[in-house]
């Protein structure tokens, strides 16, 4: 017999739910300390994802939208990476859903008040399933920065919103991209919500220049890390092993 | 799976931000023809009306105000306390109008974990949205049902577990609000 259990999550690593510097926060984040407990059937048992789901240019998002095969504007980029657990075990058929604003900086959606303008030919929405090896690869085209209300106006630099799950509703996992250089990056009160450099840093798609200089685009390369699940056998009813 | 020591760390959550549903749930919003449906339109196929509960609730903020720009998903075991991978899992947003979401799901049944303790029903949830820089994971159990041994539910006896309970309209509907902040404060958990 044994029991399945998440590793715990290192509250360190990962930004601070109440951050002022965020407005939106103030009157959001819980201010009760959450509950811990073990892990149970829940956090671990999936949900998980069926191939069928996904359209042969779902994770194409430089055509997945596109009138008549035209491009949308800007230039193309290639964000690339793998999804793992914390043993460095990669996870096969996680869903990475991304969205994203256009090369303008604007989303396709009424609440953006924004005015810079929306290409015809852009959603900014993808998604796919892992390989066998983790692997993933989206297509689309370099968000723009954009100003938003918080303190006054305030930029946040380029990024693309990430939502993955891997096999188990404990490893969920909702994030945002940030791109190698961006000066914005180190006056964005969302990213330093995280104190931890090294994790904030974790988060910034690095270059690849290699594949970069070979196609038509820019690469970039993002891993992502879900929580590990450890196996706790019982020496007295070990079975089958 | 492995009992060695982790070597790397999770990837840090960010904000959802207002414009989730552009990603998570496009026909929401009429970006139509991308995704056929969106994803947890419906947690279980081909069920009956009649098998089936509605939980309705908003979820407030500290100004105690109900939001519409959150997004709630929930993962849960069939009718009998099974999981089954690939179905259970619903994604919703509240009416613009109304303020309220409502799920319509099978109840599940309570199981017997892995852990050797018998579970009471209920249905994990997670909240999403601009505002929260990680997501919230909570639990919807029941009214009504034997909630006693709980193995969560006996561990949290000392803060506001009501906020854990649907409460029961009728037959088949329940009432869940959230509240993110407040004396009313639901208990989130650290999953
Ligand atoms: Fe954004």
């Amino acid at each position: 017999m044994s029991v399945k259990s998440l590793i715990r999550r290192n509250y360190n690593k990962q930004p601070e739910l109440d951050f002022p510097d965020y407005k939106s926060s103030i009157f959001r984040a819980p201010k009760n300390k959450k509950i811990s407990f073990p892990s149970s059937d829940s956090e671990i048992l999936g949900p998980i994802f069926n191939k069928n789901i996904i359209g042969e240019l779902d994770n194409n998002l430089t055509l997945n939208f596109s009138k008549n095969k035209k491009s949308p504007l800007g230039h193309k980029i290639i964000v690339y990476g793998t999804v793992s657990d914390q043993f460095s075990n990669p996870i096969e058929g996680a869903l990475i859903e991304i969205w994203q604003a256009n090369s303008a900086g604007k989303y396709l959606h009424d609440k953006d008040k924004n005015s810079a303008p929306i290409d015809p030919n852009f959603a900014g929405c993808g998604r796919c399933l892992t390989t066998s090896r983790g692997y993933y690869e989206f297509l689309t085209i370099q968000p723009g920065p954009y100003p938003y209300p918080n303190r006054g106006i305030e930029w946040r630099p380029m990024h693309i919103h990430f939502s993955i799950f891997g096999k188990s509703f404990g490893q969920r996992l909702i994030t945002q991209m940030y791109f190698e250089g961006d000066p914005l990056l180190k006056h964005c009160p969302m990213v330093n919500s995280i104190a931890d450099e090294k994790a904030k840093k974790s988060l910034i798609g690095a270059l690849d220049t290699s594949r970069s200089n070979t196609q038509n685009l820019l690469a970039y390369k993002f891993n992502i890390v879900l929580r590990g699940i450890k196996q706790t056998y019982f020496e007295n009813r070990r079975e089958g092993l | 799976m492995t009992t060695s020591k982790e070597n790397l760390d999770e990837t840090p959550f960010q904000t959802a931000g207002p414009f989730l549903h552009i990603g998570c749930m496009p026909n929401a919003i009429k970006i139509e023809k991308l995704y056929q449906n969106d994803l947890g339109e419906t947690p279980f196929k081909n069920k009956n009306e009649s098998e089936l509960i509605t939980i309705e609730g908003s979820v407030f903020d500290g100004n105690g105000f109900a939001l519409d720009d959150v997004m709630l998903e929930t993962w849960q075991c069939d009718e009998n306390g099974e999981f089954r991978e690939e179905s259970g899992f619903a994604r919703f947003i509240p009416n613009n109008l109304t303020k309220k979401f409502i799920l319509k799901t099978v109840k599940p049944g309570s199981f017997k974990g892995f852990d050797g303790k018998i579970h009471s029903p209920y249905i994990s949830l997670s909240i999403s949205s601009r505002g929260l820089n990680m997501t919230l994971n909570t639990r919807i159990y029941f009214e009504g049902d034997e909630l006693k041994n709980d193995p969560l539910l006996s561990i949290i006896k000392n803060c506001n577990e009501n906020s854990l309970i649907a409460k029961k309209i009728s037959k088949h509907s329940y009432l869940f609000d959230i509240f993110l902040q407040g004396e009313e404060e639901t208990i989130f958990l650290d999953i």
